[in-house]
């Protein structure tokens, strides 16, 4: 077990270093940077180049890529040109608003999920059963930015049921129960409109888990013994098909950091998403870069930990 | 067979409920189409300060509307009451960067948040004139060159602590400090006697700023200029209590620019969720006076959202309004609209020579492609901005015709008609200078004979930006001229601009926008040693009459409007660029509010602002 | 033994009726919109005309009119054969990148395998929608193939890992062994025996691979990340309706290209679903 975590854990670090270095060079190849499209009659251009000297812009590649990359190993991201903030600062801002919406959406696919794919699976081609898998074709037809339009315009304009806009409602005290109610109830619509999309995977899934759980041995077994259906389904297959699913969670992370794209632009929720964007569009390269490789990071993070649950719910896999 | 029908109902209902939602959406422009009438009837009754009523253009919703219908100020129509609160909306589709401080923010959103608790120590009038109204009063050397400034006595920051002249040279001294990560140390701050020493760290004050006593301040500058007085005065001062100490590279990133931002304007900053919004507490002790509002909260607002927040109320006012959401939201029966003619113009500019980086100075090549000046007038003859205008953007935008806009009443000079839409005459002038159809593909080839294909760069991501460009290029078309897109489509802003300014020779002809500024001196954008002169065209007559504008002649307001007309007049007989589209700001607000004023110079201060309920008004 | 595995493919598609009428829909539908495309005037439907802005549809304009007065049907049309070409382009491309990948990596094993995993499990990490935006606005000037191709450049591993696990799998059995006994070369062994037995597998994926695809496309397209608008997509129609006056006022802009994306996108997911159940025993019916 232990070896297994420690060679996973070294397989990342060249991983994490050449994820590095192609999105450095990525970003230094974009058109144009934060100082482009600065026109000020007043501003001459001495001053701008002045400050792309500052900037270290005019530096040759690889020097601009090991201060970079040096500094990186010390925490320092850079500083932010638009923001005016270490780029830690302003992550740090937006993250947790990222984070807190990406758990919600976590949590609300799940509580979408197991119902539906319990019943799906158990009841089996039942008229339930029928409704629940139209749904899940629907949900993976719709795209998840189509679908969120109309949830907004449906839920936060016509009805009027949920904030349009933001994190919490200004002025709330941080850390009293209100501030607390108010960015859920911000978080709500957002979380909600994404995780009725990417739930239909897990329903899915779950239910073709029951189904072949369904069939195992050691249920036909127990229920020649005469054990309760109810007991069975308690003991032996909800269990032996949820903790692959449990699992799972870890590999939902990289779909989730691309939703909150499209979730947080569509949302005018001040993330992480939305930061990426407006960055790119400003060529902000060091908070680019920084999100950039932070994203990256949390996947690996994420299938890190899915791999190593997997591991232990079922063995074989850690042979590979 | 039992599981399909189950599941080709889902087909339906997805199917049928789409079609709903189409209805739905049918009846609501059903309505919407017959809106007009009413519409009209409605601002002739209810909107006194309307002089005109729009024209209408027959057609279903495509009303015409006019500046000039439009007051920049909505005054007192109902009593304000005591207190209150009204909330901000600043439009924009990412979050406020926050840096809190004139002499760090670098621009538009932020600056919409300063506005409330913060102000520079002078105002100006609609020419953009520095009065003696604001915070302090100024007098002019009469060499021109020395302003002596005078901040009034009751003018503290918002802890108590007085605004002195030392606060104001200590702006001057954080902006020219070598570690200073701002934009402002700009050609106007230079301009102040002694600052480049200073900034080279060759001494150890600025020589041309004396503080005479703890109110009074002299700033002397290197060159006197007119537009000295309408914008080159640094008049924000900075809070020397607190930042004295701080080293200049951290001010911008300290807690008292972020969190509990300081100034001395009638609203204090009581909260900040950073980039999202602010509330703001009355200033009792505001040097004008006490404020009608006790609180005022800023929040950003998506400008896909932005309708319906000021329907039901959720803002009272916005920074700016999205034009092409105006006319189907003219009648909102909540909302009275204020409008002022933009301080920015849309142009076309021909690419004429290139930037020479070691001599900072812009070199004229006369065998450019578009060098021939026919050639440029007949591209300017073709296209119909008018009825670009009208139709993109419902008369709010209308076609230019110098290169400066009527925002500058002044010096715009309205005889002159610049180049306007005139096709046969573009064919004439492309005839006499020998552009013609010589091998019948039915474009002109040049003198030559060659042929003659022109790039045009754009920029996408405006509302507009593609049928614009294709409405052009067909405009060009009609006259014989083969215009194409660079590369076949529109450039994102930061290639277009690395580009355009890179003097890229892929590129013969762009279409920009740019914002002018409050002096409407040209030099910075078309002069001679102007790096923004992305044309790169320039001649001796253009650099006399830039350089006469800031003359010492050109004290005297009739010369200075004479050299600018003259030098408007070069603009059109030359045309490195013609003008396209002038343009019109509207800004809605709600009906409660009380005193508020967009443009420049109206006298309307923000202190003044009221509401006139507790409530805002939602729309019926 | 060839063969059998597309006639219990194509078994499954009659017997299940919702994916046999998706199939032929989605064959017309395809047929359709490039068969009329070829006699479509694509410079005269992105004409602007200031004279018929926002028309609602009429006998003139099918569709009405967006707000450069262009005709709406006319857009989608080109557009919906651009975003298909794109998704059937990109399915195409990252299909042949990652069977390659997949067959040589699990065929061959060892050293090869590891180098290709190691290769593989990087591009697995990328943040691949934010990857494609960077990319994207790097790349001054793209077209319908260029486009195809950098999606396609982040978009291989999946396939590529589902094939080289059935590969491991298929290189056990007798026949390939029997085969290399007898002196096949590797080649052969792959394109006459390997490729035909995970053939059903490879169709299943690329349909469901198609569906998401064209889903990416629309979504780039949205953000502003996809196509410029003198190439209409369905993204670029959808992405009109982020302009609320369009998407309060002016259904028929971004309405039809909305439903023909889900109904597209659930016809090839139904198409996929039969087939998956297909080659899956236990959930076969019949």
């Amino acid at each position: 077990m232990w070896t297994f975590t420690f060679r996973r854990v070294l397989i990342m670090i060249p991983q994490i270093l050449l994820l590095s270095i192609v999105i450095f060079f990525l970003a230094k190849m974009m058109p144009g940077d934060a100082l482009t499209g600065l026109i000020d009659p007043n501003i001459g251009p001495e001053a701008i180049e002045a400050q792309r000297e500052k900037l270290g812009l005019n530096d040759p590649w690889h020097v601009q890529y090991w201060n970079w990359i040096t500094n990186l190993f010390q925490g320092d991201l850079g500083q932010s040109f638009q923001h005016k903030l270490p780029v830690t600062e302003i992550i740090n801002q937006r993250l947790w608003n990222t984070f807190w919406l990406s758990v919600l959406t976590l949590i609300l696919t799940y509580l979408i999920a197991i119902p539906l794919g319990l019943i799906s699976g158990r009841y089996n081609d039942t008229i339930s059963d029928r409704i629940i898998t139209g749904y899940t074709y629907i949900g993976f037809a719709a795209p998840v930015f189509i679908f969120a339009l109309l949830m907004l315009f449906i839920f936060g304009f016509q009805l009027g049921w949920f904030p349009t806009g933001g994190s919490v409602t200004p002025g709330t005290v941080p850390g009293t129960w209100s501030f607390f109610l108010s960015k859920v109830y911000h978080m709500l619509l957002p979380a909600l409109s994404m995780a009725l999309i990417t739930t239909v995977s897990t329903v899915q899934y779950l239910r073709s888990e029951i189904i072949d759980t369904k069939q195992k041995d050691f249920v036909l077994l127990a229920r020649s013994k005469g054990v309760s259906e109810t007991r069975i389904y308690r003991k032996h297959i909800f269990r032996n098909s949820l903790l692959p699913i449990a699992a799972f969670f870890g590999y939902e992370i990289s779909g989730l950091i691309g939703g909150s794209i499209f979730i947080e632009n569509i949302f005018s929720y001040p993330g992480i998403g939305q930061l990426f964007l407006s960055s790119l569009m400003q060529r902000d390269t060091s908070v680019v870069t920084a999100l950039v490789l932070l994203f990256g990071i949390a996947s690996i993070l994420g299938t890190l930990i899915s791999d190593l649950i997997l591991s232990i719910v079922d063995p074989r896999i850690r042979m590979k | 067979m039992s599981k399909v029908p189950v599941r080709l109902l889902f087909f339906a209902i997805v199917l049928s409920l789409v079609m709903v939602l189409a209805a739905c959406n049918e009846n609501s422009t059903e309505s919407d189409v017959d809106k007009p009438e009413t519409d009209v009837e409605k601002e002739e009754t209810e909107e006194a300060e309307q002089t005109d009523e729009p024209e209408e253009a027959g057609g279903e919703t495509e009303e015409l509307y006019s500046i000039d219908d439009f007051s920049n100020i909505k005054g007192e129509d109902e009593t304000p009451l005591e207190g209150g609160e009204l909330t901000f909306g600043l439009v924009s589709d990412t979050a406020f960067e926050g840096i809190l401080n004139y002499n760090f923010y670098d621009g538009n959103p932020d600056v919409q948040v300063l506005q409330w608790f913060d102000e520079g120590l002078l105002t100006w009038d609609e020419n953009y004139v520095y009065t003696n109204d604001g915070a302090a009063t100024y007098t002019m050397s009469d060499d021109n060159k020395t302003a002596t400034i005078t901040i009034r006595d009751n003018v503290n920051w918002h802890d108590g602590e007085p605004v002195k002249a030392e606060d104001l040279l200590f702006a001057h001294e954080v902006i020219a400090h070598p570690d200073y990560d701002g934009i402002r140390f700009d050609a106007s701050l230079r301009n102040v006697e002694g600052i480049e020493a200073y900034h080279n760290g060759e001494a150890d004050t600025i020589s041309g700023i004396e503080v005479v006593d703890e109110k009074t301040i002299k700033i002397t500058y290197k060159e006197a200029t007119p537009s000295l007085i309408t914008g080159g005065i640094w008049t924000y001062p900075l809070a020397k209590h607190i930042f004295g100490d701080m080293n200049v590279a951290d001010i911008s990133s300290s807690p008292e620019v972020r969190q509990q931002p300081i100034g001395f304007g009638p609203y204090k900053v009581e909260s900040i969720v950073p980039g999202e919004s602010v509330v703001y507490s009355k200033n009792e002790d505001y040097w004008r006076g006490e404020p009608k509002l006790d609180k005022v909260t800023l929040k950003v607002i998506n400008p896909n959202v932005v309708v319906e927040a000021l329907k039901n109320g959720e803002v009272d006012i916005v920074d700016s309004f999205p034009v092409d959401q105006f006319p189907d939201n003219a009648d909102l029966s909540n909302l009275s609209w204020l409008g002022v003619t933009d301080r920015a113009y849309t142009y076309i500019g021909f690419k004429l020579g290139k930037w020479d980086a070691d001599n900072g100075i812009n070199v004229y090549d006369p065998d450019a492609k578009m060098a021939n000046v026919n050639l440029r007038k007949a591209m300017a003859h073709a296209v119909d901005n008018n009825t670009v205008g009208e139709r993109f953007y419902h008369g709010l935008r209308w076609a230019g015709t110098t290169l400066i806009p009527p925002s500058h009443p002044e010096f715009h000079d309205s005889e002159n008609e610049g180049l306007p839409y005139d096709p046969e005459l573009a064919k004439q002038l492309l005839d006499e200078a020998g552009y013609v159809d010589v091998n019948g593909d039915n474009f002109r080839e040049d003198p030559d004979g060659n042929e003659l294909v022109i790039n045009f760069a754009s920029m996408s991501g405006g509302e507009i930006a593609e049928p614009l460009v294709k409405y052009y290029i067909q405009a060009w078309e009609q006259v014989g001229l083969h215009v194409e897109m660079l590369e076949g489509r529109l450039h994102e802003f930061n290639s277009f601009y690395d580009r355009v300014e890179a003097d890229d020779p892929e590129i013969d002809i762009y279409q920009a926008a740019w914002s002018v500024g409050i002096d409407v001196d040209p030099d910075g954008l078309w002069g001679e040693q102007a790096a923004f002169n992305m044309t790169r065209w320039t001649n001796e007559e253009n650099t006399r009459l830039i350089k006469e504008g800031l003359s010492e002649a050109a004290f005297d307001l009739e010369t200075r409007v004479e050299t600018y007309k003259e030098w408007q007049q070069l603009m059109v007989e030359e045309v490195p660029a013609f003008p396209t589209l002038y343009r019109a700001v509207l800004v809605p607000v709600n009906n409660r509010v009380q005193n508020y004023a967009i443009g420049d110079g109206t006298g309307i201060y923000r202190y003044q602002v009221g509401v006139s309920a507790e409530e805002p008004e939602v729309a019926e | 033994m060839e063969h059998s595995g597309f006639r219990i493919l194509w078994r499954e598609i009659v017997r299940d009726k919702l994916a046999l009428i998706s199939l032929i829909f989605f064959m017309m539908m395809v047929a359709f919109v490039f068969g009329i495309s070829l006699f479509l005037d694509e410079s005269e439907i992105v004409t602007v005309d200031l004279f018929a802005i926002h028309e609602p549809p009429s006998s003139q304009f099918w569709l009405g009119t967006d707000y450069g007065g262009r005709d709406v049907f006319g857009q989608l049309i080109i557009g919906t054969r651009n975003s298909l070409s794109i998704g059937i382009l990109v399915t195409l491309i990252s299909g042949i990148v990652g069977i390659t990948m997949g067959v040589v990596s699990g065929y061959f094993g060892g050293t090869v395998d590891n180098i290709l995993m190691r290769i593989l499990d990087f591009f697995m990490i990328l943040p691949t929608l934010m990857i494609v935006i960077v990319f994207v606005s790097i790349v001054p000037n793209y077209g319908v193939m260029s486009f195809s191709l950098i999606m396609s450049v982040f978009l291989w591993m999946g396939i590529a890992r589902l094939i080289r696990s059935k590969a491991l799998q298929e290189k056990e059995l007798d026949y390939v062994n029997a085969s290399k006994t007898a002196g096949s070369s590797h080649l052969k062994i792959i394109f006459k025996q390997v490729l035909p037995n995970i053939s059903s597998l490879i169709i299943v994926t690329m349909t469901l691979n198609l569906a998401a695809n064209i889903g990416l496309e629309s979504g780039l397209s949205f953000l502003g990340f996809g196509f410029p608008e003198s190439t209409p997509s369905l993204g670029t129609l959808v992405s009109y309706a982020r302009n609320p006056q369009t998407l309060e006022y002016r259904w028929w802009i971004w309405l039809p290209a909305s439903l023909l994306i889900l109904i597209l996108m659930l016809s090839i997911n139904n198409v996929g679903q039969a087939l998956k159940r297909a080659t899956d025993a236990k959930q076969r019916r019949g």
